[in-house]
């Protein structure tokens, strides 16, 4: 989930924003575009030589600090903080991404060959590199990846939300059986075919092989259980949820401290989350660590993280949206700044059931949301609203970062943004527009050229919009796009909400009897995975299709996306989604970032940042 | 009673907010099948008087409950915070006595002159100004600008360890301070003035005793009997943190515990906390009540 920011944070940090301003003495500077118009300030090269040693501090999210060293993570503590920020840190996903802002799998990052896949995709084998090992030494073999695919389903048989990315039917469920040829090769029988890709980037990258044979108790000290008995795997699985329920132990659990990645957690603070890892010095992969310390530092607001960060105490932090015309000052200090936009998707949700007004008839008419996509302002928005900070996107694949599922026509807005556009839309199909007044439908009827059916005559065009109350964009984006909506005499009323209430309230799966009272809805956006599916999104029967949205042929390669032979389906299911509007896509917001120009490494080390991916390993302070 | 009144009224208004604990704890992309799950293994499936007696029973036994989206026992996140919660609130509660009951004498004293005149115009402006502003000001001038104090309170976990950094505590506790002293000294100066009109203040006076033994026999202490009031009504923020600033300042707290807590709906911290914050504010009335019966003899005969 995207954008959670608190009421006081923002509170604290407009403040901030405006107070620095004003102390500055001078007009504030612009934020700058990087050269290829997609992120923000630019990205310097790698530079000079390495000093081995030396402490990193790094900003963690403020009020989301990891809190959960189990990869067997439950849904409430399932997070990118807890994942990409310190798990993965210590132990290593069989799939691990690229270094840089790509959402790809990069084998150089990975514990297995891709996997292979035979018998009508419905078996596949898995190759384990043989490079990796424990800090005890033993190799990372077949029976860790095993291992973790016994005690999932384990947990997720004890409670389905045991593990924050479970959903009924895939993975662990999609395992029929598992088998192990030989110490590095995992086959995996599934209970039905699915689509490679879609197995791979979004199914296979769930694992994280853990230590079998260091980790198969069910007490402490207790005896080595046969994991592959459903009984051991439970009380394995119970032990293992009930230590890291302990977080004061963290740093100190023998348990945690088996690891296969460059990292071993070495302080932990339960108050604040906080903590410190040092090199693993037994760590076999692509990029042993430089550093000699990382520490990860817990804040209490975006506020008091950038004070700390502008007073020279953290080598990277974020730098937060209402702070970015600080960027300048901050490189004058010796900081590097580059931001980019996060993988996924915002969006106003349409309510396809609110019967309100004939509101689910109106919005079953594709002119009328192909009309409310061009009210859709995306290159003002990104300079009003984004103060340039954030880049276009049309569909639920955004042209960036671009991926190899990215759509040939992703950066093409199929509705630009025209008030003209709009009008002669609704004025073509029976409705007698009135501009800064109310369009009312006077041509009913299912023609060509008339309403649509359902659609009464004297119907207006009026419904309402909930938004969330966090963070101030959305709200922007809102109002422009009722001020632009009022230009074709659509009337839509609008109510700020907070974001729980947003999700709880207004879902058409899981709030239904709430249907006919709520018309329109931005709670803000989704991250998605590598393998960018809107599957659960806006196929019909999905489980967070929040508006309702049905449509065959979306249904159709939505399917064929995850469960066809195609690789590359979910292409063609972006591109049809962009041009069907189930919903209005909004520009992405960059993710900005600053680090200590002492401070350097591969560039993608620092641009990963963006992506909520952290990998010091790689990086080392110069001479 | 009152405590179980609290305890009621909070429990429904929380469970009245949130239709579905379980979706706003796991998110808008755990499954139903999840969500069903969370709900039905932490009781919130079952009818709400149910779950009120549950949550009574482990009350009962010191049980406070387990928040899911922090991963640790309610009893320790309050323990791990309140500490140093209580530390900051008392530190500048001191000061702020301190410093307002000799400045409210001294302003009834001289009251009208320039000295009154000045103090009243300081006292209203800092009362004016939103803690959170008056906080980043701080850090700007003294911590950015000046280079001469740190812009975040001691990050120690122990109430020790925080006295053993004073001198990263002095700007959250001047901005504490600030405030407090505004709004406390105006108080004194009031309630100086009206016993500076008491013909007791005259009687003292006819005696022959000197001003400074007026003031600070008779004035003072007939004068502090709303600050006793105020300090015991000021028992639960004490312990229940200060929100501006532990977020300003980045000093995790009871009160920022509770404003996150709010924002995730974690039920267990949200009902403990408000809990405490109902026991303390019965506590601090009732300690107000006794300090004030022990200051005036009056109030004991009544």
């Amino acid at each position: 989930m995207k954008r959670s920011h608190g009421l006081i944070t923002a509170v604290v940090a407009t403040a901030a924003a405006g107070l620095l301003a004003a102390c500055s003495g001078s007009t504030a500077p612009k934020p700058q575009v990087a050269a290829d118009g997609a992120g923000f300030g630019t990205l310097p090269a790698q530079s000079g030589t390495p000093k081995p040693g030396g402490v990193v501090r790094v900003a963690e999210s403020p009020g989301a600090g990891p809190n959960y060293i189990f990869p067997v993570t439950p849904a409430a503590n399932g997070s990118v903080y807890n994942s990409y920020q310190f798990q993965n840190l210590m132990f290593r996903p069989l799939y691990g991404n690229a270094i840089g802002v790509d959402p790809k799998i990069d084998l150089a990052q990975s514990l297995a060959a891709l996997p292979t896949y035979s018998d009508g995709n419905k078996t596949v084998t898995i190759k384990l590199n043989d490079t990796y090992t424990w800090s005890d030494g033993k190799k990372v073999d077949a029976a860790d990846v095993v291992f973790f695919i016994d005690v999932l389903k384990a947990a997720v048989k004890e409670n389905a939300a045991n593990f924050g990315n479970y959903t009924p039917g895939y993975f662990p469920d999609s395992v029929a059986s598992v088998s192990t040829p030989d110490s590095q090769t995992v086959v995996l029988k599934l209970t039905k075919a699915f689509n490679p890709e879609f197995f791979l980037q979004n199914q296979l990258s769930l694992i994280t092989p853990m230590p079998s044979t260091v980790w198969n108790v069910a007490s402490t000290g207790g005896a080595h259980l046969d994991f592959t008995q459903p009984k051991n795997a439970k009380a394995i699985y119970d032990y293992l949820a009930k230590q890291a329920g302990q977080v004061a132990t963290y740093a100190t659990n023998p348990l945690w401290q088996t690891v296969d990645g460059p990292w071993r957690l070495t302080a932990y603070n339960a108050n604040t989350s906080g903590l410190t890892m040092k090199p693993n010095e037994k760590y076999t992969g692509p990029q042993k660590a430089q550093i000699a310390e990382l520490q990860e530092v817990a804040f209490t607001s975006e506020s008091a993280q950038f004070s700390q960060l502008r007073s020279g105490q953290l080598e990277v932090g974020a730098v937060p949206f209402t702070d970015l015309a600080q960027a300048p000052t901050l490189q004058q200090k010796g900081y590097a700044v580059y931001g980019y936009p996060s993988f996924g998707f915002n969006y106003v949700v349409f309510n396809f059931h609110d019967s309100t007004g004939h509101f689910d008839k109106i919005i079953a008419q594709s002119y009328v949301r192909q009309a409310l996509a061009h009210l859709q302002d995306e290159p003002g928005l990104i300079k009003g609203v984004f103060r340039t900070a954030a880049v276009p996107s049309y569909g639920p694949v955004p042209a960036v970062p671009k991926t190899e599922f990215t759509p040939a026509d992703a950066s093409t807005n199929p509705y630009p943004y025209s008030i003209d556009a709009a009008s002669k839309l609704l004025s073509s199909h029976g409705w007698k527009v009135v501009p800064g007044g109310q369009t009312t439908c006077t041509s009913p009827g299912t023609g060509a050229n008339q309403c649509g059916a359902g659609i009464p005559a004297g119907t207006p065009l009026t419904w309402n919009i909930y938004y969330g109350n966090q963070p101030a964009v959305i709200e922007q984006q809102v109002t422009a796009l009722i001020s632009a909506a009022k230009q074709v005499g659509i009337t839509i009323d609008s109510s700020s909400k907070t974001f729980n209430y947003l999700i709880q309230n207004f879902s058409v799966p899981s709030a239904p009897s709430n249907n006919d009272k709520w018309a329109m809805m931005d709670f803000g956006g989704f991250s998605v995975s590598n393998y960018p599916t809107t599957n659960q999104i806006f196929n019909t029967t999905g489980s967070y299709n929040e508006g309702g949205y049905s449509n065959a042929q979306a249904d159709k390669l939505i399917q064929a996306s995850v469960f066809g032979s195609d690789r590359n389906a979910v292409a063609t299911e972006a591109s049809f989604l962009s041009k069907d509007v189930p919903a209005i896509f909004q520009p992405n917001v960059d993710s900005v970032y600053a680090w200590s120009g002492k401070l350097s490494g591969p560039p993608g080390s620092f641009s990963a940042l963006s992506q909520y991916r952290l990998n010091p390993e790689y990086w080392y302070f110069k001479q | 009673m009152v405590l179980l009144g609290i305890s009621v009224l909070v429990f429904v208004l929380l469970h009245a907010i949130s239709s579905s604990p379980g979706r706003a704890v796991l998110g808008v992309q755990a499954s139903a099948a999840s969500v069903a799950a969370f709900n039905h293994a932490h009781g919130y499936d079952r009818p709400l008087p149910l779950q009120y007696l549950s949550y009574l029973g482990s009350l009962l036994h010191g049980d406070l409950g387990y928040s899911y989206k922090l991963n640790q026992p309610v009893t320790a996140l309050l323990g791990e915070n309140a500490g140093r919660s209580a530390f900051l609130s008392a530190v500048s509660l001191v000061l702020s006595v301190v410093i307002a009951v000799p400045l409210g004498i001294l302003q009834a004293v001289k009251r009208n002159t320039v000295i009154d005149n000045s103090l009243t115009g300081l006292a209203f402006v800092l009362y004016s100004i939103p803690a959170f502003f008056l906080g980043l000001v701080l850090i700007e001038f003294f911590s950015l600008r000046l280079n001469l104090l740190p812009s975040e309170a001691s990050q120690a976990t122990t109430v020790l360890g925080v006295v053993a950094d004073p001198v990263s505590m002095i700007l959250p506790v001047v901005t504490l301070t600030a405030v407090s002293v505004a709004a406390f000294s105006r108080y004194m100066r009031s309630s100086a003035l009206d016993n500076l009109a008491q013909d007791y203040i005259r009687v003292a006076r006819a005696k022959g005793l000197t001003e400074r033994q007026v003031l600070s026999r008779h004035l003072l202490r007939n004068s502090c009997l709303p600050i006793i009031t105020l300090v015991g009504l000021s028992l639960p923020a004490l312990l229940a943190g200060n929100l501006i600033v532990e977020t300003v300042f980045n000093f995790p707290g009871l009160g920022l515990l509770f404003f996150n807590s709010l924002q995730k709906e974690d039920y267990p911290v949200l009902m403990a906390y408000s809990l405490i914050v109902g026991v303390l504010t019965v506590l601090g009335n009732l300690v107000a009540d006794v300090a004030l019966a022990f200051t005036d003899p009056r109030i004991r005969l009544h």
